[in-house]
This record gives C-alpha cells, structure tokens and sequence, in this order.
C-alpha cells in the first residue's frame, strides 16, 4: 500500500472518483487532492527541503492540463524532480495520449502515465502492481493504457 | 453513547448494539481481532464502506459522463449556431443580390419603356413634320393657296420642335435621377 498520495487535477469530480477508486482498490490510506498546480507548488516550497512534518507525499499523480494554475502538469513534475528534490514517484495522469506531450513528461522526469477514462480502476490496480518498481526506480517509464 | 472512558472493544460492541457502522479509511486501521463479535463487526463496517464506495463511484462517474456530454453536446451547439449564423448571413447576401438584380432589372424595363416612347414620339413628330411638309410644298407647287398649310406648316414646326425638345429634356431628367439612385 501506498503510503500517501497527493493528486493534482483541475477537475472536482474527479478527485472524488480518485478517491474512491484507490479506497476501493486499497491504493492508499491517506490520499490529497488539490486543484491547482500553484498550491500544489506552494505546498512543495514548504515541504524543501527537509518536510519538517513529515508531510510530503509518497506518489504524486499530476493532471496534464491543469485549468486555472500558472503552470501545467509536465512543468510541475519538472519542478518536483528537479526543483524539489525528486523525493517521489511522479507521473501524469490525463486523459490525453498524445505523443508529443508523453514525450516531452518522460524527459521531465515523469515514471508514468495513467490514461484517465470512465474506466480507471483496472489501471490504478495495475499501477499498483507495478508501484514497487518505481519507488526504487527500477521500473522504466509506462503507459497504462 | 460512546464516552472516552470506554476501551475500543468496548467503543465497538456499543456502536454495533445501536447499528453504527464506522465510514472511510479509518475501518482499516483497526488491527485484526480474535473476538468474534469485533472481527464481524469490522468486516461489516469494510463491506458497507466499499459498497457505498462503490456506489458514490459509479454515481460520480455516471455525473462526469453526463458533465462531458454536456460540454460536448454545448460544443456542437455553439458549431451549429456559427453555422447558422453564416447561412444567415449567405441568406442577407443573396437577398440584397436579388433585391439589387431586381431594380436593375426594373430600371432596364424602365428604360426600354422610355426608349420605345421617344422612338415613337419621334416617329410621330418626324411623320407629323414630313406629311406637313410635303402637304405645304405640294401646295406651293400646285399653286393653290398656302395661307392656311403655311400656317399651319410654321405653327406644327413650332410645337414639334417645341414637344421634341420637351422630351429630350423630360428623358435626360429621368436618365439623371435614376442613374443618382
């Protein structure tokens, strides 16, 4: 089990399928939601570079295009891997497969990409599955389809 | 009611007595018991908990299928009302075309109008003019009296001339203010 997440999307309703998707697959026990990548940001400044509570999330899951935020998601996991220390598995969670912009989360440092459709849970489980593998960065990149 | 005296056991075996079930995360943090009556009760808590997971699940995703087809259905009718727009648009085009091809066509009757009543106007004018004076140099010629055709003769002249001219002027006129419209 996933010790906690930090999800990072624009849209309400799907943080609360999030949610229970991992509540249901037994994902997770702690689980946040934001819905801008400026707070997300801030959240990050804090927690760089020693998170003096302890707070920093284990697995981040970060939105591709980010409505209303400064920045969208392939910036934002630059900034957690390169800015903020890289202490997290990261990677995009959008409903987009678009090429270009796969390629362009991969060079930013993103371990995976999660294909968001009415159907995620059979992603997340696998994800889960193979979630041993990119905390100790064995895995390579993957799209789960 | 529960008070914070009570131990979890305790705290459990009450809340099952009045059907309290625990919600969310929290049920999964209780440790496996060996007490039958807490072990059942925890796993009914797990089982109510996911199915009512599951249920605001399928409710929140059937919400996000309705909101996308929505936004869809918002996308195709702004399409469609940029569409309209334009054949209305094309409509006005055409209109004013038709309405510009009518008054050409309404301004060349005109003209033909006018032009057959100069011709004949002239026609008449011409023939009046000619038959005078063919009757007035038959006259002269004959040696009959001329007092009268040639009278007649320089009056006709006079208001020929005098209603050709008016014409003239009366077709420039009407050429000018149509041709200003």
């Amino acid at each position: 089990m996933i010790n906690s997440i930090l999800l990072i999307d624009d849209e309400d309703l799907f943080h609360l399928v999030f949610e229970d998707a991992c509540s249901i697959l037994d994902i997770t026990l702690s689980l946040e939601a934001l819905s801008s990548s400026d707070e997300a940001d801030k959240k990050f400044k804090e927690w760089f570079p020693d998170d003096p509570h302890g707070e920093k999330p284990e697995c981040v899951f970060v939105d591709l295009n980010i409505i209303g935020s400064s920045f969208d998601g392939i910036e934002m996991v630059r900034k957690i891997n390169f800015e903020y220390g890289n202490g997290c598995v990261v990677g995009i969670i959008s409903s987009s497969d678009d090429n270009q912009e796969i390629e362009k989360a991969k060079k930013a440092g993103a371990q995976f990409w999660i294909i968001k459709s009415d159907d995620i849970e059979p992603r997340l489980e696998e994800f889960k599955n193979d979630y041993d593998g990119y905390k100790d960065k064995t895995n390579p990149f993957k799209i789960y389809k | 009611m529960i008070s914070s005296k009570d131990t979890v056991r305790t705290a459990i075996i009450k809340a099952k007595s009045k059907r309290v079930y625990i919600e969310g995360n929290f049920v999964k943090l209780l440790a496996k018991s060996t007490d039958p009556d807490v072990k059942e009760y925890v796993e009914e808590c797990k089982r109510r908990d996911r199915a009512s997971r599951r249920k605001r699940l399928d409710i929140t995703k059937q919400v996000q299928k309705q909101n996308k087809e929505l936004e869809e259905a918002a996308v195709v009718k702004e399409a469609l009302v940029i569409e309209l727009q334009n054949a209305l648009d094309e409509a006005k085009t055409l209109r004013d075309e038709a309405v510009e091809d009518l008054e050409l066509m309404q301004k060349r009757t005109q003209y033909e109008l006018i032009g057959t009543i100069v011709k004949v106007a002239l026609w008449v004018i011409v023939g009046v003019g000619v038959l005078t004076t063919a009757m007035y140099g038959w006259a002269i010629a004959s040696g009959t009296d001329t007092q009268i055709i040639g009278s007649t003769w320089s009056n006709m002249f006079g208001i020929l001339l005098t209603n050709a001219f008016s014409i003239v002027g009366t077709i420039m006129g009407v050429k000018y203010a149509t041709e200003k419209d």
